[in-house]
């Protein structure tokens, strides 16, 4: 019988070999790969645990890029919390042949192997106990008799979590804040731009006024073509008024005509 | 697993802001040409305006030139005036040189389109007058 949508399930250790095709699978990680805390917190909610979580494990950590994740053991307030590297476990997951694309769920063995009796043998050298509620790893040696670990009818918990894959490159926070720039920047622009927009379609009310103000023509060729003749016009008529009242200082006079733009003066 | 690579999130919000940018870009060289385009248009039409009003009303014009043969130096004068649809035909016969004097005065300053005049001296203080006028 298989849940969690008929996906594989395998349990991750750095020293177990795992044979795997290329297929979905869901993930369980071996306490080797997380660090788990049992708390008692004052709150309700496990959203409301995640602010702490950081401050929770400080001073227990090596030094390391972690990730936090909680859930809630029980209704006293109790709660699990974990601290994880995404780097070193999806660096496993690759040594091991998984690519990201087939990661299908990530679970802790601590909220999957929880209910195990026993000693659970994963390895050569290594077993999976539960003391005191926390799944814990253990030589081999230490306990006599070591069932093998069975996945197969394992039935997934809902407490999951996502692998950051370049959570190491660029943490979350600057990522916010870089994010929060750009977005400003965008939004910047997009004001600028549709008030630039309002302005261009104003622009275009106001020639189109224009337009119908000194009743223009459609086309500013047909305008560009009036003003040339009336330009002309005046320029000649301008010139006619010029010539003739120069030529009027002359004496005796017979004969003053204007035609086709030439006058002609006869004395 | 689905997880976004962040990477591609900044690469994303720095390609929507490059897109915008361009686009403010374009839009700011567009309402350049806009208003350059005003400018001009609006230039065109107050300098097309004046010189319609001057040559382009024929309504004006007629009624001008009838103020100006209707004043009394020249209202009996002999002058003859035919108006047609686009142009204006005066002439006489005879005109004295006062009569004349004050005609040409008249018509020289205003914004008349002339397209032929002729005039004739008949005597010391006579001429004989014919215009055209065209709008």
């Amino acid at each position: 019988m298989r849940f969690n949508q008929d996906k594989k399930t395998v349990f991750l250790d750095p020293h177990t070999e795992l044979v795997v095709s290329d297929e979905k699978l869901n993930i369980i990680l071996s306490p080797s790969l997380y660090w788990v805390k049992k708390v008692i917190l004052p709150l309700k909610y496990a959203r409301e645990a995640k602010k702490l979580l950081e401050s929770l494990f400080e001073d227990v950590l090596p030094e390391g890029n972690y990730n936090y994740s909680v859930y809630k053991a029980s209704e006293e307030g109790e709660f699990f919390i974990f601290a994880y590297e995404d780097k070193s476990i999806l660096e496993l997951l690759t040594k091991q042949g998984i690519p990201s694309s087939n990661i299908g769920s990530v679970h802790f063995a601590q909220s999957e192997l929880h209910n195990l009796q026993g000693a659970t043998k994963i390895n050569e050298m290594q077993s999976i106990y539960v003391k005191d509620g926390i799944v814990t790893l253990v030589p081999c040696c230490w306990i006599e008799e070591s069932g093998a670990l069975n996945l197969e009818d394992i039935k997934l918990s809902k407490h999951k979590i996502i692998l950051a894959q370049f959570g190491h490159i660029v943490d979350s926070s600057s990522l916010i804040k870089i994010s929060v720039i750009l977005g400003l920047f965008i939004l910047l622009t997009w004001v600028e731009l549709f008030i630039l927009k309002q302005d261009i379609q104003k622009m275009q009310l106001q020639s189109s006024e224009l337009f119908r103000k000194y009743k223009l023509k459609p086309t500013i060729f047909q305008n560009k073509a009036l003003l040339k003749k009336y330009t002309k016009i005046h320029t000649n008529q301008t010139k006619l008024r010029m010539n003739f009242s120069k030529e009027l200082q002359k004496k005796n006079i017979q004969k003053i005509s204007y035609k086709n733009k030439i006058l002609k003066v006869i004395l | 697993m689905n997880r976004i690579n962040p990477l591609y999130v900044g690469l994303l919000l720095l390609v929507v802001l490059a897109l915008s940018v361009f686009e403010l870009n374009s839009s700011k060289s567009e309402l350049y040409e806009a208003e350059a385009s005003y400018d001009k248009t609006a230039k065109l039409a107050v300098e097309l305006s004046e010189l319609k009003k001057l040559y382009a009303s024929q309504k004006n014009m007629q009624m001008k030139l009838k103020r100006i043969l209707a004043q009394n130096v020249l209202r009996n004068a002999g002058i003859v005036a035919s108006y047609k649809k686009s142009r204006a035909k005066i002439s006489a016969e005879t005109l004295d040189k006062t009569t004349l004097d004050f005609l040409m005065a008249k018509i020289l300053n205003s914004p008349f389109n002339i397209d032929s005049f002729e005039i004739r001296k008949l005597s010391e203080n006579k001429a004989s007058f014919k215009m055209e006028i065209k709008w």
